[in-house]
């Protein structure tokens, strides 16, 4: 759907982005991930069209920019509308006829739970209100493209699963989402991709599915070390490390489990314990911001 | 796109008239007709009338415009930004708010002036609606890239610079001080290119001293002074109480400085980097 390629955003002396390159495919949930200031919102910004790369090009699939839905970090309004007001001009923005503007509105304050707000003006409305109104905003006129940065931030547990929910069944509706968060539960629940961002450059970037699988581990613990042994295990492929009494078994190596416990027998060791170790989420963002 | 020009023309309209800044522009007016326009003596001069609230409009339509372009460089309003097909919109959108604003307020002034004020012809209410609609448009463009909303880096100081060496262009003539300033700089530059060896260049600057101690610096002035020949016009037409034939075309070229300068803005606007304050 969109296509990053190469973009570097640069503010005076200070590089938000360097050489970045992404495909945002249609239809996925990409999870941004990264420490302040790794440049997360910058990258919204740009996809979003509020700021210019410096160098690069971001464009769409197609010729034609689809319409997008914007959730910025900050939550900020034009207090002195509200509830309704507000979402009754995203809508007229949004380019719906007349007839269509108060069901839209009424729709969008459902699938947030914000219904009792409607009349409400903004300046009196909670975090949490104002979480699901700029929720309730990428909503309206059914935009392909949302942008999400921090969606649950500020809302307790329940407000939060509330927004999971609508993530997943706007991802089930076909919609692309790209959203940035802290909460990695959030991403392991939502997400279908994966990003994880510091200090402007991409240092991670894989499928949900592959980075929990691609990072998990065979363990296998002997009575004794192995000693010379280990070398030749290690020797079987690549994915096989010896430390000591523990043979570790990584991607594809997994699938040797077998003929390495049986080797082990018959070369007189005892197998004390087998674990199948996945990594957490937290171990890899750990890892990639190092 | 009419639907979304409007729909934010409206909202910032409103924004503006229920915001502090609003009531005290409207608070302004009322006490500029109370100085301008007494109502305990009359006040018969027609083309005191048309001048005097054309200067209020121009005024208060650059004050308007600031102060909408401001609101509309808020954060808060990203996500509106992001939906429109061309950020143009949203300009088009804070320009027509604050013409209306600035435009009904000068209306309502100018209906409380005709209130022991001078008794209008037909003729003269007809200069009315070219002279101050060309007038506030040509303000609120000029407050456009005046504002942060707009300006992207050095925009405005070009433009502005642009302006200011126009207007202290005017006043160029052989006696004045500006001229003798010009002349003497360059009679030193001659000199420091004659120290440098570099002789080539001293008989053109020597030609271009000579020529402004004649009669260069009455052609420049007339020349810096082109630009502003609609808004003596306009004025010698209220004084006279009509248009002459070419004296017409003057709030028809103010228009047109208007356009190019809203081309300009919308190009600037559209490429610039947006830094929405909080």
């Amino acid at each position: 759907m969109i296509e990053i390629s190469k973009v570097t955003k640069k503010y005076y002396t200070l590089t938000a982005l360097d050489n970045v390159s992404l495909q945002i495919p249609a239809g996925e949930v990409f999870g941004l991930l990264g420490p302040n200031g790794a440049g997360k919102t910058t990258l919204f910004k740009l996809i979003a069209g509020i700021i210019n790369p410096t160098a690069g090009k971001i464009k769409p699939a197609g010729d034609v920019w689809p319409a997008i839905g914007y959730k910025p970090e900050r939550l900020l309004f034009p207090n002195h509308l509200r509830v309704n007001e507000y979402l009754r001009q995203v809508a007229r923005l949004s380019g719906l006829p007349g007839p269509q503007i108060n069901r839209a509105v009424n729709e969008s304050l459902e699938r947030v739970n914000l219904q009792s707000a409607a009349n409400k003006k903004i300046r009196e409305c909670s975090k949490g209100m104002r979480q699901r109104l700029a929720m309730a905003q990428i909503l309206i006129g059914d935009p392909p493209l949302l942008l999400l940065d921090e969606p649950s931030n500020g809302l307790d547990p329940t407000g939060q699963a509330e927004i999971h929910a609508c993530i997943q069944s706007l991802h089930q509706s076909g919609k692309t989402i790209v959203m940035s968060t802290h909460h990695l539960p959030e991403v392991t629940q939502v997400c279908t991709q994966l990003v994880i961002l510091n200090r402007g450059q991409i240092h991670y970037e894989n499928s949900m599915a592959q980075a929990m699988a691609a990072q998990s581990h065979i363990r296998i613990r002997a009575n004794k070390p192995l000693e010379e042994f280990g070398q030749s295990l290690a020797a079987l492929h690549d994915g096989v490390d010896v430390a000591g009494d523990i043979v570790y078994l990584k991607g594809e190596a997994m699938e040797m489990r077998r003929q390495v416990l049986v080797m082990l027998l018959e070369a007189g060791f005892d197998v004390l314990r087998v674990e199948h170790n996945r990594i957490s989420l937290a171990e890899i963002y750990a890892e990639a911001v190092q | 796109m009419t639907q979304r020009i409007l729909a934010l023309s409206r909202y910032f309209f409103r924004s503006l008239l229920i915001s502090l800044t609003g009531i005290i522009y409207i608070l302004v007016g009322l006490a500029y007709w109370l100085v301008m326009f007494p109502p305990d003596q009359r006040t018969p001069d027609a083309s005191y009338y048309i001048l005097v609230l054309a200067a209020f409009g121009a005024a208060m339509t650059f004050l308007c415009t600031l102060s909408i372009a401001s609101k509309a460089n808020q954060v808060g309003h990203a996500p509106w930004i992001v939906r429109l097909p061309s950020r143009v919109e949203y300009l088009t959108a804070v320009l027509l708010s604050s013409i209306l604003f600035a435009t009904i307020l000068q209306l309502v002034l100018a209906i409380l002036a005709l209130f022991r004020g001078p008794d209008l012809s037909l003729d003269q209410v007809l200069l009315i609606p070219p002279i101050w609609l060309a007038l506030n448009t040509l303000t609120a463009v000029l407050a456009l890239h005046a504002s942060d909303f707009v300006a992207a880096g050095w925009s405005r100081v070009f433009l502005f610079g642009l302006i200011a060496i126009f207007l202290f262009g005017q006043s160029l003539n052989n006696k004045s001080s500006l001229n003798t300033w010009i002349i003497l700089r360059l009679n030193d530059l001659s000199r420091s290119l004659v120290g440098a060896g570099m002789v080539t260049l001293v008989t053109p600057l020597n030609n271009l001293a000579g020529w402004l101690q004649q009669d260069g610096a009455s052609a420049l002035s007339s020349f810096f002074s082109l630009p502003f020949w609609p808004f003596r016009a306009i004025a010698d037409a209220v004084v006279v109480g009509s248009f002459n034939t070419s004296q017409a075309l003057a709030p028809a070229i103010l228009l047109l400085y208007a356009t190019l300068l809203i081309m300009l803005a919308a190009d600037v606007f559209a490429n610039k980097d947006l830094d929405l304050t909080e």
